[in-house]
């Protein structure tokens, strides 16, 4: 296909997009004055009628979307989309560039992180072009445990896989502008050797035919800047993450279908699972500083979306190869985890407020913009019309008991309003019946139709359940950002360790609180009237309980076992997710011990720490330990690895001549002057864990 | 470290238990193939340490018998990995991770701090070494500017206009205007 056709479908669809938009809205919004018409109007009708088209045009544009995307499954794809060019018929035929394959990490769970890569590096290798790929392991951990542990993992991949000059690891003092920082720290130091990188996040995997075809997609078009995947939800275990893995399988694809129909050349990035041209990433994309006086908060949180907009302000394409299999990820375990993911990314995409008007910003850019801001401005937005439309509702109650005229019942009386509900619940589950349709020619991959279609109505229960519970939240993190809180990234926990039902009643207590109160209210003041708002206040009471239950492993395994929430990735598995389920929730029970002590005991875990830090060996004065550290050091052998605090630990890992001194004294210092752990860690120091799992494995 | 002269017998035995175990312990963390090399290793690093001990009395078993080791494991790794004039972290690191990566502890246990290595051994020590990252080809990227258009300089002028003092003391005005209004049309009238 000419770019020239691409060009004019692009144009076509954006406008029956946007167009379709308008019209569906300004259709929902006229049935809605047409319910008010003839009635006395009370201050928060005028609230309802303010928000209705920001609530009603979100879901006409997810609506929509959706359509696009099955119309372009039953056409069975995109003619003119990258993937479906003529450099397919060639594919093999074009040679590979050099594509350095980056990951990320911040005190992620090592052991998942260095399989994932040696499987990746398996697969790669299987396609015979393992030779142009080198893997980036850079790390911003700033738990001492993981930094030690990830330096033994580096070593014992490049021993395993006979890797070394392949494999890399890059630790950074100081983790600068987190992992957008982290990723422009390697463009800035290896970005020019190579032509390509493909970035993962510390959950992903991709497997290498896919790693091949997209690095050949780039080299067949030039023009592309960054070519995203979709990748799949896979490896859950709790209930919670198969239920997302599962509607995520059978819903989302045709969304992201329908994304990438609308959107084309100018589609969205998402931070991972990508592969990106870097000489124009290096060139055009470094973050700009936000405008805003406090400088703690200039920094972009979530870069993707601008990195995205950058580059199509160069000139570039950005695509999502929305059917590209062999491409993952993990989703969050629990309700806790969504939440602590979703207030980071609630502060990112109202960050991206600014670049909403900013010149030079292609109308994609700024769609894809305006969603993921409205993610989460929906559920502010929803909350005050939900209070406001119940206070309409008491208003209008109180004006009939004492009014002696013939008034009318009110909104939902009117015969437009039922047809307005009826509209407002067909835009919200037909894309969820499309979504099941375009399911069932793989239904057996999902556990057969009668189970798959259970899946469905219990994934259906789950959201219902979840959704008011998550506006509430929401709203609570576009007030916290708006109001300039200070948001700290956090590891995201991805294993399916379960909560406890104290953490989900601290942490969801108070909805209980609401929905008693919410609903007591709602029956006195608005007697059956209430019975609309039933739902949310059920959600919010039932939400410890809920949280819990859904984070149960065992609910998850078993409900799997007998073929409920099965995903097409589970029917038949692929080997690079091989190994990856790490941990298991009884594993979590035991607390750890701690591993970095070892770097200072052990002498293979402290040569291979040494060797991998002693280029920035701050230590020149000759003098050890460093007079900086010679109290801290002191403290350590006399109080043991405990008396230190996190940061002190770092600082003292950093010098390689205090970390050397002190491998000396605690070896060599009589047990009275020496804190009794020491001698634990001492005997320990032959078989820890970190030479059993890496050091020493054959 | 200094011992007190006048220890008795049994501290006197404690004291090299304790130079004993710690020696173990130490000499275990090379995680050996050979436990019987271990075992004379100690031993024979003991009986050295008590010859010392019975020069200079004043010095702690455990100080003594560390220091015999840490030298003998400088010296084994010196002459194996042929680094002259290196420091002592340097050669001591360096010499691990050769050990470790030549596998040279299970190939070899009978050597260590007692004879050379097997040439082909001291072949494949010498190449190892680790390669952390490859070469630096150090690039330019810097953020480009933007023109966050007309939202800029309306946010620009508001901050320069208002500040949450101003905005707390405002609400908090309007707040007792309303509920004095409200106080009398409800009550009042």
């Amino acid at each position: 296909m000419s770019n020239s056709f691409s060009e004019t479908a692009a144009a076509t669809r954006r406008t029956l997009f946007t167009g379709g938009s308008i019209l569906l809205t300004a259709t929902g919004f006229a049935l809605l004055l047409h319910s008010y018409s003839g009635q006395s109007l009370f201050w928060p009708d005028y609230i309802v009628i303010a928000l209705f088209p920001l609530i009603f045009g979100q879901i006409a544009i997810g609506f929509l979307l959706a359509l696009f995307g099955f119309w372009d499954w039953v056409r069975g794809g995109d003619p003119f989309h990258l993937m479906r060019r003529p450099w397919r018929e060639r594919e093999d035929t074009i040679p590979l560039a050099a594509t350095a394959i980056v990951i990320p990490v911040f005190n992620e769970e090592v052991e998942r992180v260095s399989q994932g890569i040696e499987n990746m590096w398996n697969s790669l290798t299987k396609t015979g072009q393992i030779g142009h790929f080198d893997f980036y392991l850079c790390s911003d951990s700033n738990d001492p445990d993981h930094w030690i542990e990830e330096e033994c993992a580096w070593l014992y991949l490049c021993q395993k896989l006979d890797a070394f000059g392949k494999i890399f690891y890059r630790k950074r003092r100081h983790p600068i502008n987190t992992k957008s920082g982290n990723i422009a720290d390697f463009c800035r130091r290896w970005g020019k050797r190579y032509r390509y990188m493909i970035i993962l996040d510390a959950d992903s995997v991709m497997s290498g035919p896919t790693m091949v075809r997209l690095v050949r997609a780039m080299e067949a078009n030039p023009e592309v800047g960054i070519l995203q995947t979709q990748p799949s939800m896979v490896l859950g275990q709790s209930l919670f993450r198969r239920v997302l893995q599962f509607s995520n399988a059978v819903y989302g694809r045709i969304f992201a279908q329908g994304c990438s129909s609308v959107q084309m050349s100018s589609g969205s990035y998402w931070g991972h699972n990508a592969v990106i041209r870097i000489a124009p990433f290096i060139e055009h994309c470094d973050l700009p500083i936000l405008p805003v006086p406090d400088p703690r908060r200039r920094h972009v949180l979530s870069h993707d979306t601008v990195e995205a907009a950058l580059m199509q302000r160069a000139g570039y394409e950005v695509w999502v190869a929305y059917d590209e299999p062999g491409t993952y990820e993990e989703g969050p375990p629990n309700m806790s985890d969504m939440l602590k993911r979703d207030q980071r990314w609630c502060a990112g995409n109202l960050q991206h407020f600014w670049f909403l008007f900013a010149r030079g910003i292609e109308m994609g850019n700024r769609l894809q913009i305006w969603i993921g801001l409205m993610a989460y401005l929906c559920s502010p937005i929803w909350l005050t019309f939900l209070v406001a439309g119940s206070l309409g509702a008491y208003d209008r109650a109180r004006f009939l008991a004492f009014s002696a005229g013939p008034e009318d019942l009110g909104a939902s009386q009117h015969p437009e309003a039922p047809f307005l509900f009826i509209t407002t619940m067909v835009f919200l589950f037909l894309p969820r019946l499309l979504g099941i349709a375009s399911s069932l020619p793989q239904a057996k991959r999902f556990g057969g139709l009668f189970r798959l279609l259970v899946s469905v109505a219990v994934e259906t229960v789950v959201s219902v359940l979840t959704a008011p519970v998550l506006m509430l939240f929401h709203t609570f993190f576009v007030l916290q950002a708006v109001l300039g809180w200070q948001i700290k990234w956090t590891t995201q926990n991805r294993a399916d360790t379960g909560l406890s039902i104290f953490h989900c009643l601290k942490l969801f207590g108070w909805q209980s609180i609401l929905g008693i109160a919410g609903q007591f209210l709602a029956w006195s003041y608005l007697g059956l009237n209430s019975f609309w708002l039933t739902p949310i206040f059920i959600a919010w009471l039932f939400a410890p309980l809920t949280a819990w239950v859904t984070s149960w492993r065992s609910l998850g395994l078993g409900l799997r076992a007998w073929g409920f929430f099965l995903i097409p990735e589970e029917a038949n598995p692929p080997a690079e997710l091989d190994g990856l389920v790490i941990n298991d929730g009884e594993e979590q029970s035991q607390t750890p011990a701690s591993l970095w002590p070892q770097a200072l005991l052990c002498p293979y875990v402290q040569a291979v720490h040494l060797s991998m830090v002693r280029h920035r060996s701050s230590s020149h004065s000759g003098i050890i330990p460093a007079p900086s550290l010679a109290k801290l050091s002191q403290r350590l052998i006399q109080q043991g690895p405990a008396a230190l605090e996190r940061k002190e630990i770092l600082r003292l890992l950093w010098n390689t001549e205090t970390v050397f001194w002190l491998h000396g004294e605690l070896w060599s210092r009589p047990d009275a002057l020496l804190h009794s752990s020491w001698r634990a860690l001492q005997s320990d120091s032959g078989k820890n864990s970190l030479l059993r799992q890496y050091l020493l494995v054959e | 470290m200094n011992t007190t002269p006048d220890k008795t017998a049994d501290e006197e035995q404690a004291v090299w238990n304790q130079a004993h175990d710690r020696l173990r312990d130490f000499l275990n963390a090379f995680a050996l193939g050979d436990h019987a090399q271990v075992s004379l290793l100690t031993l024979k690093l003991l009986d050295q340490a008590r010859e010392l001990h019975r020069q200079g009395p004043s010095l702690d078993p455990v100080s003594l018998v560390m220091a015999l080791v840490q030298k003998k494991t400088d010296e084994w790794f010196s002459s194996n990995l042929e680094m002259r004039d290196q420091p002592a972290s340097r050669l001591f690191s360096s010499g691990c991770v050769a050990l470790l990566l030549s596998r040279a502890f299970r190939a070899a246990p009978e050597t260590f701090l007692t004879s050379p290595l097997p040439e082909k051994l001291k072949e494949t020590m010498h190449q190892k070494l680790l390669v952390t990252g490859p070469d630096l080809k150090i690039s330019s990227m810097t953020p480009r500017h933007i023109d966050y258009g007309p939202m800029l300089g309306l946010a620009k002028r508001t901050w320069h206009r208002w500040n949450s003092r101003e905005i707390i003391i405002a609400l908090l005005f309007w707040a007792a205007v309303y509920f004095v209004f409200y106080w009398w049309l409800s009550e009042a009238l």
